[in-house]
């Protein structure tokens, strides 16, 4: 290696003075570590020639090179200053400052070598950068403008350095730095970089090309040197550790040896200059000398909590391997506790630290730190967010996702294991992990992961063992003292349907659970069955459980689970025919035009604000992953064609009014806009299509309209596909008839109901049934005649006055309405014997409140950014809107005392709604509520 | 026609003895082999003290004269315990039996114990044993007896866990032995203890009501003016809330008491939606006979099925109850039910229709013609309908009569006045009590 150091000295003559003149700025000369072999090349290729010129030199050079690297070592000593403070603003004027100069210095000194000092700047700088962005707190508490010279100095850096890259890296390696504490960090930093290249695969191939591509003069075998440098370091520590071990015999290792040295690895922890990949295997190693169960045990704990710690960032997942790994310590710690039932794990209480020193003929209670349930989260956390980060196109994603078996067979055996201990509500939240895994998935991915997991787990298993032994061929020299057969199963079982797991683990969990996980387990369910077509038990899953109303207390997450579930369920009621029901469920999702927002699909751009890096990173993590996607093409597609069919004869019918009764103000809007438009081209995005198909449909013809939207795209993702398409056509033509009749009847005396059957390829009952719900309803003022099968059209024309007058009288009672609510209000209530038209005036005031403001309709769709602190004036409004909305209609709406169902959730209370206000029932367009609420 | 039977359904949530009823008249209308139900019948006196009883049936069930052993022991069981019960409680029932002693008693509970404790020696032991007498009473098939004791029991009794169970007994002995008086007033009772008590857990409460619900039924269509109470019971929030989840097959007398029953239409329609909802989940003849007439306007459905709402209600044991005239025996509420329904169709038929041929409206009536014609004029002549039949086409042509639009107007407009009125006032009384105080 010193050959090359060597070379590049004297092929390079000027060399030698910069570093030469670097050597003053420094107080010490470094002292090599002894137990650093590789030279410190510098120093070695510089002294020879240094050692006789030295003093004259200095004194004789007063050139402009001194000056600029005095400039620039003053620069740095700024650089030290304002690291110390953590002042990121100078930092940036001063890393600016130092760019400047290196170019004068390179111009000065006329050669291609960097600066040492310069590298060393960088190499500071990168370190506080790593050590700035893992600390969370202390960037919270930074001032904004801290903060923001802060992104822009991460950014800058990250681009600068990409130049110096190998040099940096060579300086880490042999790290000629003036002070010890300096030294410290760049080792544990050191570590630090190294982690990140191995969860980052990706980050590992870049520094590869451009070293090669810059460093031609450098030497091309250096790129690999810089990779294997830091594991050879590593390894040579891992022999010392094992070294250490095995100065001992396997006979003379104690109790307490293994356990000093427990504690003295974990006290480690965290701190700087551990390794935690190193600190992994330390303690992997002490499992298999562990002298008994219970410290096994104990020790268990330590690796999977230590494996945790390999990702410290947030944004970041687990490495794959060391999850797996993870999961399989889980595992063992499972075998442990079937194998020794004495032994209890708590982490409520303080420890006698002497507890693991019972042995395996303890018979009394052994307890252990830990918490399974905490680590089984933790697992499925990490899996989520591996799932969050991988590029779903790409095949590690589906790799990633036949892992889950892995993770489901964890589950279940906690889940086993803390039922026969007792612990139900532990094992409450586990099943709901397991049901969080489980509630997407239709029946045909149930079956495919059914099977995956019965052919590939043993697969799998073993070759996760080997792999390990692979890894430890050195540690594997002794025996563990304490074998620990596989006690628990490997393999995940899954009954034949995917309802029948669900409702074992649903009905546990309800059982058990607390407010939270019983929650999100019956919006699980909710969707699990509304994936399966049952509309009808969904339903009332959801209204029984109150959770339309409570939903707005509750956390995020949980908020996007239950618009997941209402979604789902708008998917359902459309496949099984109940378009308003469908457009009820959905509507309010498109109200505010946020759907990925609130589905956590992908992050919506939003013209008028501004997300903070904070926001957005939040959101981010919020993200579903990929597979669990719930189409939102088919979704706009529903929930556009459902609007259509209740909004086009809705228009028809009140042409002259056209402010009354907006079902669906999204789509009034967007057809607005297609009117506008000069010309339209064939129909291209959903939109075009539904818009293309009002046109058509508001003239009649349904066939047109009903061709266009079966052109989609989407409909093949509906399952059975046809039936829903039959469906939809039966229902197109039923609207058609009832626009065309609401259009030109009063064009007609009377008109044939053979002729509308040949019209609207109707089967006969079918139209006369239409058409009489329309007379019942007094859509249509017609009627019957019997003997010719004519419908007789009784148009009254109003006169403008007469048309007047009623507008005058409906204003009127609505003005008495209000004065006797008011007064209600003021002198309490119940004291109004209040006629019967009181109702109707409450459905006029909910529609009123649902119409009036789009926004307030919003208000069932959880909104996601009132918690984030959002600062638009409007925004601030929409909030408290929407709660004086719920205490307007809500309370009448929804308060159906039901309650039971099987095994139903019953926090909820029953008994209310005894005398709750009819609910607006008469609205059926813009709330849930409607699906069932003809009763309060 | 098995199929439309709710008797499983029921039966559940009834008193084992109030299945008896039931299942006699299953028997009587062959719907079920006869050996099944003589079965069904022994087990469900297996669990009962009625042992006599299940011999007889045994000795008919197997045309046999011996008595399995484990009967004959259990009956030698029963009368012992029997004996011991009686004991217990002889003191107080000698102490009710005498009519002077019991003058002494007053309205005060706590006043009463305290002096049947202090002059008859009779204490908190004895009052259980005359509950748990009742319950044997009860159980041995003696009513009467039953219902005396808990009456005795309910006014003795401070636990109010125990005097609710009694309530139950009571019912149920009224129930059999048809009192239906005294039956109506018990579940009267028993409703506002349900309503008013705090259930442990709202799931209990909601049994509790099924139940009630249940039992009622014998009541209801028995008591001559059962079906006003049945929609004043089921058609509450509560209670219907309760049919929704747990019992939908409730709704067939819920919908059959609101056809026969004309004077409920502003529940009617209300009661229409629930129909729809629970569509899912109960559908009958009678439901679906409603769903035609009033949702789907399908009237040639609805006849048909009308026609099966006749044999449904013919081999429903509560709406199917049978009355004995001399020699005929009729089904007073299937009569009411047709004409009704009939009504039901012509309504809103005409509603629709300006002109209407005879022949096609007998048909959809299940009349033939001539009854279908007397029947209109009975109906133009009793003012109910506003039409003409024109002979000569054999047509009925309605005479639509729209209000006009300044009838309308004043329509609109009348109600204002009273309500302000009325607000006036309110507000009024209101500014002068602060004042008067």
């Amino acid at each position: 290696m010193a050959s090359r150091f060597w070379t590049q000295g004297n092929s390079d003559s000027d060399d030698d003075e910069p570093t030469d003149i670097d050597e003053p700025s420094s107080d010490t000369e470094p002292v090599d570590e002894p137990t650093n072999n590789t030279a410190n090349r510098y120093i070695a290729g510089i002294h020879p020639d240094d050692s006789d010129d030295d003093d004259g030199q200095k004194r004789v050079v007063k050139s402009a090179k001194d000056k600029r690297f005095d400039e620039m070592a003053s620069t740095v000593d700024q650089i030290k200053n304002a690291i110390k403070i953590n002042d990121w603003v100078s930092l940036q004027e001063t890393f600016d400052k130092i760019n400047k100069q290196l170019d004068k210095v390179m111009r000065v000194i006329e050669s291609q070598k960097i600066p040492n000092l310069y590298i060393k700047a960088l190499v500071m700088l990168e370190d506080f950068l790593a050590q700035a962005s893992s600390n969370k707190d202390a960037k919270k508490k930074m001032s904004p403008t801290n903060a923001k010279a802060f992104n822009s100095m991460k950014q800058k850096l990250k681009k600068n350095n990409k130049q110096y890259e190998d040099l940096i890296i060579k300086f880490r390696e042999t790290p000629q730095s003036e002070e010890e504490k300096f030294e410290d960090d760049e080792d544990s930093d050191q570590y630090g970089s190294d982690d990140d290249e191995i969860i980052e695969p990706d980050q590992l191939k870049k520094p590869e090309p451009v070293s090669d591509s810059e460093t031609s003069e450098l030497g091309n075998d250096r790129p690999g040197d810089d990779d294997d440098a830091p594991w050879d370091q590593k390894l040579r520590k891992k022999d010392r550790l094992l070294e250490k071990m095995f100065m001992k015999k396997p006979s003379e290792i104690t109790w307490d040896t293994v356990n000093n040295k427990f504690k003295e690895i974990l006290e480690a922890r965290g701190r700087k200059g551990t390794g935690r990949f190193e600190q992994v295997e330390q303690f992997t190693f002490l499992t298999k000398v562990a002298k008994t169960p219970a410290q096994k045990l104990q020790i268990l704990f330590s690796v999977v909590s230590a494996q945790f710690d390999v990702n410290p960032g947030l944004s970041g997942h687990m490495p794959i391997n060391v999850w797996k790994k993870c999961v399989q310590n889980m595992l063992v710690i499972l075998d442990i506790l079937v194998q020794h039932p004495n032994i209890k794990v708590d982490d409520s209480v303080e420890l006698d630290e002497n507890e693991s020193k019972k042995g395996d003929d303890y018979d009394g209670p052994i307890h252990v730190w830990g918490n399974l349930v905490a680590f089984l989260e933790k697992i499925d956390a990490e899996f989520f967010k591996s799932l969050q980060c991988i590029d779903p196109h790409t095949r590690e994603y589906v790799e990633r996702l036949r892992d889950e078996p892995l993770f489901v067979v964890l589950a279940q055996n906690v889940q086993e294991y803390l039922e026969s201990i007792g612990d139900f509500k532990a094992s409450s939240k586990v099943a709901l992990k397991r049901v969080e895994l489980i509630y997407y998935k239709p029946h045909e991915v149930y079956e495919a992961t059914r099977k995956l997991a019965e052919l590939t787990v043993d697969g799998d298993n073993g070759e996760e063992v080997s792999e390990e032994s692979k890894g430890f061929v050195d540690t594997r020299i002794i025996a563990p003292f304490v074998v620990t057969p596989e006690l628990v199963a490997r393999k995940p079982t899954f009954p034949e349907n995917s309802r029948t797991l669900m409702d074992v683990l649903v009905s546990l969990i309800y059982k058990y659970g607390d407010e939270r996980t019983k929650a999100r387990a019956m919006l699980c369910d909710i969707y699990h069955h509304a994936l399966l077509d049952e509309f009808a038990v969904a339903r009332d899953l959801l209204l029984m459980s109150h959770l339309q109303e409570n939903v707005h207390h509750m956390d995020i997450s949980t908020q996007i689970l239950f618009n997941r579930a209402m979604s789902q369920l708008g998917l359902c009621a459309f496949r099984v025919g109940l378009v308003s029901e469908a457009h009820g469920c959905l509507s309010e999702l498109y109200s505010g035009g946020r759907v990925k927002e609130l589905l956590a699909q992908g992050v919506s751009q939003n013209r008028y604000h501004e997300k903070t890096p904070e926001q957005e990173r939040l959101e981010r993590r919020r993200q579903m992953p990929y597979h669990m996607h719930i189409n939102l093409e088919l979704l706009e597609s529903v929930h556009l064609t459902s609007a259509m069919l209740l909004e086009v004869p809705n228009m028809a019918a009140n042409v002259h009014d056209a402010k009354r009764k907006i079902i669906s103000k999204n789509f009034r809007r967007l057809l607005e806009v297609s009117e506008k438009q000069t010309f339209t081209g064939p129909p291209e995005t959903v939109r075009d299509h539904v818009m293309a198909a009002t046109r058509v449909l508001i003239n009649g013809d349904f066939q047109k309209a009903f061709d266009i939207i079966a052109s989609l795209e989407v409909w093949k993702f509906v399952k059975n596909r046809d039936t829903v398409l039959e469906m939809l056509k039966d229902k197109i033509k039923e609207e058609a008839l009832r626009t065309y009749l609401f259009t030109f009847s009063s064009s007609y005396d009377s008109l044939s109901v053979d002729q509308l059957t040949n019209f609207f390829d109707l089967s006969l009952p079918r139209a006369h049934s239409i058409v009489s719900r329309m007379m019942i309803n007094e859509e249509l003022h017609a009627s019957w005649d019997q003997p010719t099968g004519c419908i007789i059209f009784r148009n009254v024309e109003l006169s403008r006055v007469q048309a007047l007058a009623f507008q005058l009288t409906e204003k009127l009672s609505i003005l008495a309405e209000s004065n006797e609510r008011a007064s209600e209000a003021r002198l309490g209530g119940g004291g109004l014997d209040l006629p019967p038209r009181r109702r109707d005036g409450q459905d006029y005031a909910a529609a009123a409140a649902g119409g009036g403001g789009g926004t307030s309709s919003g208000g069932r769709w959880q909104d996601l950014s009132y918690s984030q602190t959002r600062q638009g004036s409007g925004r601030a409004g929409y909030g408290g809107r929407a709660l004086s909305f719920n205490q307007a209609g809500g309370s009448g709406g929804y308060s159906r005392g039901r309650g039971m169902g099987g095994g139903g959730y019953q926090n909820s209370s029953r008994t209310q709604g005894g005398s709750a206000l009819r609910g607006p029932h008469g609205d059926v367009s813009t709330r849930m509520v409607s699906l069932r609420g003809v009763r309060a | 026609m098995a199929e439309y039977d709710l008797t499983p359904r029921i039966a559940p949530n009834l008193d084992r003895h109030l299945v008896f009823p039931l299942l006699e008249f299953l028997q009587e209308r062959q719907l079920y082999n006869d050996n099944h139900i003589l079965k069904a019948k022994i087990d469900l006196l297996n669990n009962t003290n009625m042992v006599d009883y299940a011999m007889d049936i045994h000795k008919t069930l197997y045309q046999t004269e011996d008595v399995p052993q484990d009967m004959i022991e259990r009956r030698a069981d029963v009368v012992a315990r029997l004996k011991s019960l009686e004991d217990a409680a002889a003191p107080l029932v000698a102490f009710l039996q005498n009519a002077s002693a019991v003058q002494e008693l007053k309205a005060d509970k706590h006043y009463n114990l305290q002096l049947l404790n202090d002059k008859y020696q009779i204490g908190p032991a004895q009052i259980e044993a005359l509950y748990q007498y009742g319950k044997f009473q009860f159980e041995c098939g003696n009513y009467s007896g039953a219902a005396d004791y808990l009456y005795q029991y309910r006014a003795l009794c401070t636990n109010s866990e125990r005097s609710l169970s009694a309530l139950w007994g009571k019912l149920a002995a009224e129930v059999l032995m048809q009192n239906w008086d005294i039956a109506l007033e018990e579940l009267n009772r028993l409703k506002e203890m349900i309503d008013s008590k705090n259930f442990s857990s709202p799931m209990n409460q909601v049994h509790s009501r099924i139940w009630l619900m249940h039992w009622s039924l014998f009541i209801f269509f028995n008591h001559d003016n059962g079906r006003t109470l049945i929609i004043d019971l089921f058609n509450q929030d509560k209670y219907l809330n309760a049919i929704q989840t747990g019992a939908p097959h409730l709704l067939r007398y819920l919908a059959t008491a609101f056809i026969v029953n004309k004077r409920k239409r502003p529940q009617f329609k209300d009661f229409l939606k629930v129909i729809q909802q629970e569509q899912h989940s109960f559908k009958d003849p009678i439901t679906e006979f409603l769903a035609c007439v009033y949702v789907n306007y399908d009237f040639d459905g609805a006849q048909k099925k009308m026609r099966e709402c006749e044999e449904v209600i013919l081999n429903d044991p509560f709406i199917g109850k049978r009355v004995e005239e001399s020699n005929f025996s009729t089904v007073p509420l299937r009569d009411e039910f047709i004409e009704n329904a009939r009504l039901f169709i012509f309504e809103t038929y005409c509603r629709i229709h300006e002109r209407i041929d005879m022949g096609v409206l007998a048909e959809k009536l299940n009349l033939n013609y001539e009854e279908a014609e007397r029947w209109i004029v009975n109906l133009i002549r009793g003012s109910k309908l506003d039409a003409k039949i024109d002979s000569q086409t054999g047509t009925v042509i309605m005479e639509h009569n729209h209000p006009n639009v300044y009838e309308q107007l004043i329509e609109h407009t009348k109600a204002l006045n009273s309500r302000t009125y009325k607000l006036v006032t309110q507000i009024l009384e209101h500014a002068q009590a602060p004042a008067a105080h």
